[in-house]
């Protein structure tokens, strides 16, 4: 998709992400997705089928043939979603026919940049494994403000410490879920991504996915000491954060870390070795979903391949092309800044004003 | 909470009847003006039975002084009841969640309503709740055990283990058990109902 800046490329991939993860990367609430002084916006997309069944019409990697995914936004009532002209119950169930993996600009602050954008990247990744991951994430995210505010408005009264320990309960054990459930999601990604390394790297760059929970814990994980562990660290804790309005210790505190030849890439990786990181991470997870679902994902690059040099487009277009292949989105202001083996092997769209051209 | 259907073509006492249905909860500008349109077809005396109605449930409905429930005498009818047993009591959030469970008919003990949920987000800590009354009440009355039935939520478990504690030194302290809806089907379960039902398995008797 080719055309300026402002003429809505962006706006046609978010719509693509929206019907296929019900999120978007841009914004969480729903009143930003809707035109101004519009009271809905509608996404309505049409899947061809798995490979080799594509319809020209189509895009995606679905299933089942030709299905027609519809999402409704309304600032007043909420989403509803349709599956082929049918309202279903709930819109999770929306999910299926599209998955997809975005890949933006923003993603490249994924190795510099703080940690909260690994913690988002690898939660993205969990939801896609673990459905529950969606509700645990919320209740613990809850959770975590309800403290804070107990604390900032001194609402505990004499009862304060009988308060904080029936949040440390609940912490404990979702907090537990989080570690437990974050760990074992990198334990599948990592061989995935350091394979895609070494690729991209011509053999030679070691990459390790460190996890380094927010909570000290020892040993393997069974779910009962880590509560434990993660228990008793809430409550040493508790003084420091009655002094700091902040609780140190959960998964809201986790790090991962991207090691390249066992030092931290994120402080002594070059500007290109960081670069090829994030292309590996998102590759392993275009990856892991093709494996548990068994359908290559779409792929959604978002003004995101210009700014790789020629010889790392031509490394991700060669990774997409693997195998049965990765239909892709892409999104740029102008061709000249592909390889040519890009622009020969797509299929140009010009976006003007909103509007698909030829 | 102003009318998004523009009250101009209505006569002005008339507009003022629809602002004020509007003010209800679930009552949209529709239903509003179906309500004053259908009240003002009325006769006079069921309209006098209707405002009398208003007026005398608000100057007369108070609390229980026991348990919190909604009542216009000083001690609840269920409170009042002698055939109900004294010795368990109910804990729900409000008077709705009581006369829920009443509905069920199953339930033969007492309750204590609280009046809310712990919501420090919301300003709601422990002392703006009927929380210490239920304290003293469960020491004093010889409870022999307080059945907690508060919704799942984060609130609604913040402000069951935070009773559980402060109850166990007096009395058994139960929660009540989350799970599948009977007649539901299993198939079609969210995720979080499913997980929250296995989770609280029970061994087969």
């Amino acid at each position: 998709m080719i055309g300026s800046n402002g003429e809505g490329k962006s706006n046609l991939l978010e719509a693509v992400e929206l019907l296929g993860s019900l999120r978007s990367h841009r914004c969480s609430s729903d009143r930003d997705l809707i035109q101004q002084g519009q009271a809905t916006a509608l996404v309505r997309g049409l899947c061809g089928g798995g490979p080799g069944g594509r319809g020209e019409a189509g895009v995606g990697a679905g299933a089942s043939q030709g299905d027609a995914l519809e999402l409704e936004l309304r600032r007043q009532g909420g989403r509803q979603a349709r599956r082929n002209g049918k309202l279903l119950e709930r819109q999770l169930d929306l999910v299926g026919p599209l998955r997809c993996v975005g890949f933006s600009a923003l993603d490249l602050e994924l190795v510099r940049g703080e940690p909260a954008l690994r913690r988002q990247w690898l939660d993205r990744v969990v939801l896609q494994l673990e459905p529950v991951y969606a509700e645990l994430l919320s209740r613990y995210g809850r959770l975590l403000r309800q403290r804070a505010q107990l604390l900032r408005r001194g609402l505990g009264g004499a009862h304060l410490a009988d308060l904080l320990d029936a949040f440390d309960q609940q912490m404990a054990l979702i907090g537990t879920r989080l570690h437990r459930r974050r760990r074992r999601a990198l334990l599948r990604l990592e061989p995935l991504a350091a394979a895609w390394q070494r690729h991209l790297s011509g053999g030679n760059e070691q990459l390790l996915l460190h996890y380094q929970p927010g909570t000290v814990l020892e040993g393997e994980e069974a779910e009962a000491p880590w509560r434990e562990a993660l228990a008793w660290q809430l409550r040493q804790q508790r003084d420091s954060e009655l002094r700091l309005g902040q609780c140190g210790v959960g998964p809201h505190r986790d790090e991962i870390q991207l090691q390249l030849g066992g030092q931290p890439a994120r402080r002594y990786g070059s500007a290109g070795q960081q670069r090829s990181l994030v292309l590996a991470l998102k590759l392993a997870e275009l990856e892991l979903i093709r494996q548990l679902w068994g359908e290559p994902p779409l792929l959604l690059l978002d003004d995101v391949l210009a700014e790789l040099d020629p010889t790392r487009q031509q490394l991700l277009l060669e990774a997409v092309g693997q195998g049965e292949g990765y239909q892709c989105l892409v999104s740029a202001t102008h061709l000249g800044s592909f390889s040519d083996d890009w622009s020969k092997t797509s299929q140009v769209i010009r976006v003007e004003k909103g509007l698909i051209g030829a | 909470m102003t009318c998004e259907i523009p009250l101009s073509g209505f006569t002005r006492p008339l507009a003022r009847l629809i602002d004020q249905f509007e003010r209800l909860p679930g009552i949209g500008p529709r239903t509003a003006q179906r309500l004053a349109l259908h009240l003002l077809r009325q006769p006079e005396e069921q309209i006098h039975s209707f405002a009398d109605a208003l007026l005398a449930a608000r100057s007369q409905v108070g609390q229980c002084q026991s348990c919190f429930h909604l009542s216009a005498e000083p001690l609840c009818e269920i409170c009042r009841n002698q055939e109900r047993h004294t010795g368990i009591l109910c804990v729900v959030a409000d008077s709705r969640d009581l006369l829920a469970l009443e509905r069920t008919r199953e339930y033969k003990g007492q309750y204590h309503v609280l009046g809310g949920l712990i919501s420090p987000m919301d300003g709601v800590g422990p002392e703006l709740l009927h929380i210490q009354p239920l304290v003293n009440r469960v020491d004093r009355d010889q409870i022999s055990e307080v059945i907690l039935a508060l919704t799942p939520s984060v609130e609604g478990d913040t402000t069951s283990l935070y009773l559980a504690r402060l109850l166990k030194p007096f009395t058994q302290v139960s929660r009540i058990a989350y799970g599948l809806p009977v007649g539901s089907e299993l198939e079609y379960a969210d995720e979080v109902t499913l997980a929250r039902a296995l989770e609280g398995r029970r061994p087969m008797e």
